[in-house]
């Protein structure tokens, strides 16, 4: 009798070890349930208060292509680059055109009569607005990395990550200087650009503005290249710019707000034009769980935010409260 | 009766020399072809996958060497030399700065060095890093994702089970052939890194 109560205890014994050792298994298989120790928590900083929040999203739609690359509006129409395609968009995400390019683009902008310019890696290319090629400019040189392109009067401005110089041309593509190179004795602090975004814009009286993201600075010029003033503001808190290549990218808009997008802590925020924290378009919360690329926005005429959104994939329209 | 004994004595001195011939023969052969496999498929070694892995601090704690065998490597080339290294600093640093408070790492395994305003160069210490991937998850974020884990096969005991792949939430460990033992990022190789200390020397 007793031997046979042994038997038992020892059968109930090892199915428990068993079951214990297969849980253990399954669960460390699948790597589940295991803390991390060393775990880099920002959780912290994705939190913000309801109250900074001053727009809400109203619109989005797909944009159809697998990598899109840059987003520019003119006349109420949305403009993609992707991969290898220039696409056209109404204001509810209809597709009107969709025109291969034959290369790689990384920018677009909207120049004057209704022409686009997109950025290449080294080279700029004029479209019209129905996708068609109009020109092509010269490469700008080999270490070139073209990430914004803005038109204002008469210039051009080419933002080059690679070079870490914004080129002013004319409307043919001609250098007619350069502009934010190191120089002491003009008090030019220089770019730090450590990874390709590098995003330039002009203000309501048409001054160049530059995103110096390794400073988490904003560097505005004059029309004759000299530095006119400059703000910056480096935090992971809401009020700062965070990481290492921040503002990723933004716009300014009609009365000199300025909308920024950083990569990281994914977050669309605006300023003043002197740096003064004004609010938040869409907070961390806004985007997927786990993105790290800023999407790149634009302003339309009603102060309405378009952000292209790369990890979605998606045009996400912001209106004001 | 004589003859007959000889002649037993002869059949088994025959038996065992065959036996042996025998023996030798077949381990020469069996030497042979494994020899032979080894060299058409050749050897094989643990490494991360650095676009796999999703820096969950395991290697840190599952390798069965003390500290882990899994170190942080740096690619140079793909290094932004930031004042502002999110591999570095912790997000809230109260200064960009190489006080203990300010550093991700939690065992002070980067040196950070000035090279001119307004860079720096990240070097990783070896002996120190145990591999939790904090400062990764930092650079990956925030950075150009230049800092990454590799299984440094100098320290690597090479286990039949690769006690970390088993517990590996992203399968990002996996055998590779031991003529090419790093999965690498950028154009970051063991070489960069020899060519980085002899400069710095």
């Amino acid at each position: 009798m007793q031997k046979k109560l042994i038997n038992i205890f020892l059968i109930i014994a090892a199915v428990a070890v068993a079951l214990i050792m297969g849980r253990d298994f399954i669960v460390n298989k699948s790597g589940k349930n295991i803390e991390n120790a060393y775990e880099y928590n920002i959780d912290e900083f994705r939190q913000v208060d309801s109250s900074l929040i001053l727009y809400r999203e109203v619109f989005s739609f797909p944009v159809q292509v697998e990598i899109p690359k840059g987003i520019a509006l003119c006349e109420n129409q949305i403009y993609i680059v992707a991969e290898d395609v220039f696409l056209k968009f109404d204001r509810e995400g209809n597709l009107l055109f969709r025109k291969v390019l034959g290369a790689s683009p990384t920018c677009i902008a909207c120049g004057c009569n209704g022409e686009f310019l997109v950025g290449m890696r080294d080279h700029i290319r004029l479209f019209d607005g129905e996708g068609t090629l109009l020109s092509r400019w010269n490469s700008f040189g080999e270490n070139t990395v073209i990430t914004s392109v803005v038109v204002s009067g008469e210039s051009v401005f080419v933002a080059d990550a690679g070079g870490r110089v914004v080129y002013q041309c004319d409307k043919q593509g001609n250098v007619i200087r350069k502009i934010g190179e190191k120089n002491e004795e003009k008090d030019i602090p220089g770019y730090v650009i450590p990874s390709p975004y590098f995003d330039v814009a002009v203000d309501a009286e048409g001054f160049l503005w530059a995103a110096n993201t390794g400073r988490h600075s904003f560097e505005n010029y004059n029309a004759d290249g000299s530095l006119r003033t400059s703000w910056k503001t480096s935090s992971v808190n809401i009020e700062g710019f965070s990481g290492c290549c921040n503002p990723a990218h933004f716009a300014v808009m009609d009365d000199n707000l300025f909308v920024t997008s950083e990569k990281g802590l994914v977050r669309i925020k605006i300023y003043d034009q002197h740096g003064q924290f004004k609010g938040v378009v869409a907070p961390p919360a806004a985007f997927d769980r786990g993105a790290t690329i800023a999407p790149e926005v634009v302003v339309d005429g009603e102060n309405r935010i378009i952000a292209l959104d790369f990890e979605r994939k998606s045009v996400r329209i912001f209106e004001q409260k | 009766m004589t003859d007959q004994k000889h002649s037993k004595t002869m059949q088994r001195r025959d038996f065992i020399q065959t036996g042996m011939r025998l023996t030798l023969a077949l381990s020469l052969g069996g030497i042979g072809t494994m020899a032979a496999l080894k060299t058409a498929k050749g050897d094989t070694v643990w490494q991360i996958d650095p676009f796999k892995c999703v820096q969950c601090g395991r290697c840190a704690d599952y390798c069965v060497k003390t500290p882990s065998a899994v170190k942080c490597v740096h690619a140079y080339d793909l290094c932004g030399y930031c004042d502002l290294c999110g591999g570095y600093l912790k997000p809230d640093a109260i200064a960009q700065a190489t006080g203990a408070e300010n550093q991700l790492c939690p065992t002070a395994a980067i040196k950070r060095k000035f090279i001119e305003e307004p860079y720096f160069e990240y070097e990783i210490v070896e002996d120190l890093c145990i591999g939790c991937a904090k400062c990764v998850a930092g650079c990956t974020s925030f950075g150009n994702g230049s800092l990454h884990l590799q299984i440094r096969h100098d320290l690597c005991d090479n286990c039949n089970e690769c006690a970390i792949a088993r517990v590996c939430p992203a399968d990002a460990i996996s055998r590779v052939p031991a003529s090419e033992p790093y999965k690498i990022k950028g154009d970051f190789t063991a070489n960069n890194k020899d060519q980085t200390q002899s400069r710095e020397e």
